[in-house]
């Protein structure tokens, strides 16, 4: 579009042709893309375009599944930046900095931009004609099963999807998620009735968080986090307290009153320690729960969690005088073999607390089934996998997901693709997964696309979510994934979806036809639809889910604390960034240079080893190690941490890739390809905090590129952020 | 300039900023930031890039310290020999704190930065010769220079992602020096659309990038000349004052239980950027 030279003309030139592409490309005339220059004079501009007025349009923010409501500012035809949409339960006008992030999906230089078919090993551009033809022919050879294998999906594209895999006959949708809290689904459904209850944090006075990060990556954290400064600063002006039981330092430990390390692996017993103490302390627990922590005794407790007697006693007086409380489970405790009991210990100290009905409230259940959210898990891959080592896979779709990236080495996951005849990867860049393509998609970004969403954590009621496109499509050979259902279906079912010219007209007339069921009977088509636009979310029917009532249906059984492994002595956490996620956005240089919160680190992976630690093996910080467990070895960067237990060490995930785009590939290790095969025992699913591992210097040392100066996080006796007792403030006369 | 016009331009320059005798008149803007609600979360400093064109340097030359946030989250521990930080970190959202005797101001050799009538320590880029002098002087180092011509440098802006730039804001290129400026375009649009209306800007009509998308509402911000601006009343009630550089609150007879503190206000640079104490329970 333009030279390398970049100088304020050029700038202000690009101004103008932003604006002047989007009223072009609709008359059929050439673009500036073609090389051809011609400048509209704006009398003649688009509607809603105004030079150098920014317009806000609402749409859904796809960075993560937490579904926030956006509103992207469009200038001349362009998006620019993103806020956060108001009107939206869930984020209520705020983001986080992966959202912000969402732009830098969209104007990836990296994106791919037209339907490419494997020729040996380079992809060969064709149309999009050729490339749904091609999917109907190998669809219609041989038997065998079709997979469909997607990350979390919900609206009316899961309803397209099903539509889809109903008509193929022989279809399987798969949902993964490589980082999703699917032992606590399962743990929650079995404690309240649902999957994920309401929880209000601004509600209770107090919060017990067993590893669950929910300023940081935890299924919804803007919502949690406006959530969270209510909690600390209520109505009445009082502070709730934060004590967070973790065995490596999320964010969210970072925000609490206390941090307790523990144990790995020992956050079931200390629940039912703590449960223990609050029943001697005078809190009226059931006889069958009685029976169950007997011997929970808290000296006893402490020797197994290593969290100390002071600490324990401190915290169940606090939980005494303070109620409600809150007590989650999360990801830190789920994590293990017996993630499902440890999660189940945790719940029920928060049943016994009597929380339920105060500071967990039930769901919405939506009135559509059809568009409710279908979660992913880890145990989906491995059901696919399975299916296509028996060979028993003709085609594999994926879409919204990166196994080959996500899953560990022992899966040979790749290998078994292999024996897939054709594989499809609906694409934004060209991944792992992608890369080992047979026919690669291209997609339209998140800010190009129209689809609906209900995400799985509805703040209030329920609402469906509405993306609509910010701007006109970068590239004409993207296609949007309702669209690209559509013509399968097309395929499948010619008579039923002729109708519909595009996505669009089919999400118009769907929506459209629900307005009675909505209270909008009254409203033309067009007002209707116009008002769900201009929102971007649409309120549904909504009927409130009762949760379960009894305290505890009696079968717990937590297994003694690990044995030391002498091969293996150290635990491996694999830590979940806010920023990063699974390695989905590892290609957005904003996020790459945005620097950890906790080690300041940027642009590359880390290992955090406690001072301890590190002395006993002589480590210091630079240090490059490697990593071993039983199925794999990385080599990273030590980074001595003070909020680790001295017996763990922790290395993010979503480094590390092999493809992706120029801002992800090769920047770090990747973590997930070591991790041991080890499963709940319950769900089945992969137990991410159960591999062992050693580290053993590799010979180089490095000067860690971060934010924090030489001086590390001490303030060299400056009153730089200054910290005072809760009890010396008054925070009720603050305005 | 002699040597005589210099003294006087500093004396008269410490005389002026901030004093009783030169009022700010229609605005003064500055900011509060509550510690105990930051969860250094980083949206902020993210927000900032999106919102004032700010390069993406990679790793290199981040090692160098050629990074550009403006606003960065700095991240300090307490555990002083304790076997854990178990009390968390303490975030500190650092970025230029609008000083009405700024040090940056005093030593740049060409007046490229200066203040603003409504209390804002400009940066003209188009003067900017790069000594660096300010860069030198300031105490928070906020202020980012230009190493390199980052619109030309490879991948920092590669086509398409230019044109997600801010029209607003400019570009900057290599030799100038760069800092926070209040969102200054947001600043102008609307004390521009309040002029025309023969009014002045209300409270909450503008918001900076970093304060419109933090998650727990930790940034306040706005005109602290207006008596209905929750900024100012954040001030007042904090006992803050603009033109102070020790709190009356912070003397021994007068010790008190307000969070309210300005960091290195001891080096008379009268900052414009309040911040709130962490807070941590005593009972656990």
């Amino acid at each position: 579009m333009i030279e390398n030279s970049f100088n304020r003309r050029d700038f202000m030139r690009v101004l103008g042709w932003g604006g002047a592409t989007v009223a072009l490309s609709g008359c059929g005339n050439t673009s500036v893309e073609d090389g051809k220059e011609f400048v509209t004079s704006y009398v003649e501009a688009a509607d809603y375009v105004i030079p150098s007025i920014g317009t806000y349009f609402n749409t859904t923010c796809a960075q993560c599944d937490a579904g926030c409501g956006i509103m992207g500012r469009v200038r001349e035809g362009r998006v620019l930046k993103l806020e956060g949409n108001p009107t939206s339960s869930i984020n209520k006008g705020k983001t986080c900095g992966l959202g912000q992030a969402g732009v830098q999906a969209h104007y990836n230089p990296d994106r791919v931009r037209e339907p490419l078919l494997r020729n040996g090993s380079k992809g060969e551009t064709i149309t999009w004609e050729k490339a749904l033809e091609l999917i109907k022919d190998k669809i219609g050879v041989g038997a065998g099963e079709v997979a469909f294998l997607t990350g979390g999906v919900s609206g009316h594209t899961k309803v397209l999807l099903k539509n889809y895999l109903d008509a193929l006959g022989s279809g399987h949708h798969y949902a993964y998620e490589a980082v999703s809290p699917a032992i606590i689904r399962a743990a929650n459904k079995k404690a309240y009735g649902v999957e994920m209850p309401r929880l209000r944090l601004d509600k209770a006075k107090v919060i017990v968080s067993f590893g669950a990060d929910f300023l940081g990556a935890w299924v919804s954290p803007v919502h949690f986090a406006q959530q969270y400064a209510r909690f600390r600063k209520n109505a009445k002006g009082e502070r709730g307290v934060l004590v967070q039981i973790e065995s490596k330092m999320t964010l969210t430990g970072a925000n609490a009153d206390r941090w307790l390390a523990v144990r790995p692996g020992t956050e079931g017993i200390l629940a039912l320690g703590l449960i223990n103490g609050l029943a001697a302390a005078g809190l009226s627990v059931p006889k069958d729960v009685l029976d169950l922590i007997r011997s929970y005794t808290i000296s006893r407790v402490s020797k197994d969690t290593g969290v100390s007697t002071e600490h324990m006693d401190k915290l169940i007086a606090l939980l005494r005088a303070r109620s409600p409380s809150l007590v989650i489970a999360g990801s830190a405790a789920e994590g293990y073999a017996h993630g499902s009991q440890n999660a189940a210990a945790i719940n029920l100290l928060n049943k016994v607390l009597g929380n339920v009905g105060k500071t967990v409230e039930p769901p919405s259940a939506i009135s559509f089934p059809q568009i409710t959210p279908t979660t992913g898990s880890r145990s989906a891959l491995q059901a696919l996998n399975d299916s296509m080592a028996q060979g028993k896979v003709k085609v594999l779709f994926s879409y919204g997901a990166n196994p080959v990236f996500t899953a560990p080495i022992t899966m040979k996951l790749k290998e078994n693709m292999k024996k897939v005849p054709f594989k499809v990867a609906f694409a934004h860049y060209m991944d792992e997964t992608a890369v080992e393509a047979d026919l690669v998609l291209p997609l339209n970004s998140a800010m190009e696309d129209w689809s609906t969403s209900v995400p799985e954590y509805v703040a209030e009621g329920a609402q469906l979510n509405i993306q609509q496109p910010l701007m006109e499509k970068l590239y004409p050979g993207t296609l949007g994934m309702g669209d690209i259902l559509l013509a399968l279906l097309k395929q499948r079912r010619p008579d039923e979806y002729k109708g519909y010219e595009d996505f669009y007209s089919y999400l118009r007339g769907a929506m459209v036809s629900i307005k009675g069921t909505l209270g909008k009977a009254s409203e033309s088509d067009d007002t209707f639809w116009d008002g769900a636009l201009s929102h971007g979310v649409v309120k549904l029917k909504d009927t409130p889910i009762s949760l379960a009532n009894k305290v505890f249906s009696g079968n717990l059984a937590l297994p003694a604390p690990f044995a030391e492994d002498g091969g293996y002595p150290l635990h491996l956490i694999p830590a979940v960034s806010a920023s990063l996620r699974d390695g989905r956005n590892a290609n957005e240089p904003w996020l790459q240079e945005s620097p950890d919160p906790l080690t300041t680190i940027v642009w590359d992976s880390w290992v955090e080893v406690h001072p301890k630690t590190a002395a006993k093996l002589g480590i210091v910080e630079g240090d490059i190690v490697e990593v071993a467990s039983k199925s794999g070895a990385i080599k990273a960067q030590v980074y001595v941490f003070p909020g680790i237990h001295p017996d763990v060490i922790s290395v993010p995930l979503g480094y590390g890739h092999e493809a992706m785009g120029r801002y992800a590939k090769g920047v770090g290790a990747n973590v997930f390809r070591m991790l041991d095969p080890i499963f709940d025992k319950e769900t089945g699913e992969l137990a991410m905090h159960e591999t062992r591992v050693k580290i053993t210097k590799a010979g180089q040392r490095v000067i860690i590129v971060k934010d924090e100066g030489p001086a590390g996080g001490n303030q060299m006796g400056r009153k730089i952020a200054v910290r005072m007792s809760s009890e010396k403030a008054n925070i009720s006369k603050e305005v | 300039m002699s040597i005589v016009n210099l003294l006087g331009n500093w004396s008269d320059f410490r005389q002026q900023h901030p004093s009783d005798e030169h009022k700010h008149l229609e605005y003064k803007w500055a900011m509060s930031i509550d510690l105990d609600a930051c969860t250094g979360c980083n949206a902020c400093s993210v927000a900032c890039y999106a919102e004032n064109n700010l390069p993406v340097v990679g790793k290199e030359k981040f090692s160098h310290g050629h990074s550009h946030h403006w606003m960065r989250i700095e991240r300090y521990w307490d555990n002083d020999g304790r076997e854990f930080a178990d009390q968390g970190a303490q975030f500190l959202p650092m970025l230029c704190q609008q000083c009405e005797s700024a040090p940056c101001e005093t030593v740049c050799p060409v007046g490229a930065t200066n203040h603003t009538a409504d209390g804002l320590n400009s940066q003209n880029y188009h003067r900017c010769v790069g000594s660096r002098y300010c860069n030198a002087n300031c105490p928070y180092k906020v202020r980012y220079f230009n190493w390199y011509d980052y619109p030309t440098t490879e991948n920092v802006w590669p086509e398409p992602m230019r044109q997600q730039l801010n029209p607003d804001a400019t570009v900057r290129g290599k030799g100038v020096m760069e800092k926070c400026t209040f969102c200054l375009q947001r600043l102008r649009a609307a004390q521009s659309t309040a002029r025309t209306e023969g009014r002045s800007v209300r409270d909450g009509e503008v918001q900076t990038a970093c304060q419109q998308v933090c998650p727990t509402g930790a940034i306040t911000f706005g005109n602290l000349v207006d008596p209905e601006a929750k900024v100012g009343k954040q001030w007042m009630q904090q006992q803050v004052e603009l033109n102070k550089d020790k709190q009356v609150k912070d003397t021994a007879e007068h010790a008190s239980k307000l969070r309210g503190y300005r960091v290195l206000e001891e080096l008379r640079t009268y900052p414009s950027v309040m911040y709130l104490e962490q807070l941590r329970e005593s009972a656990i």
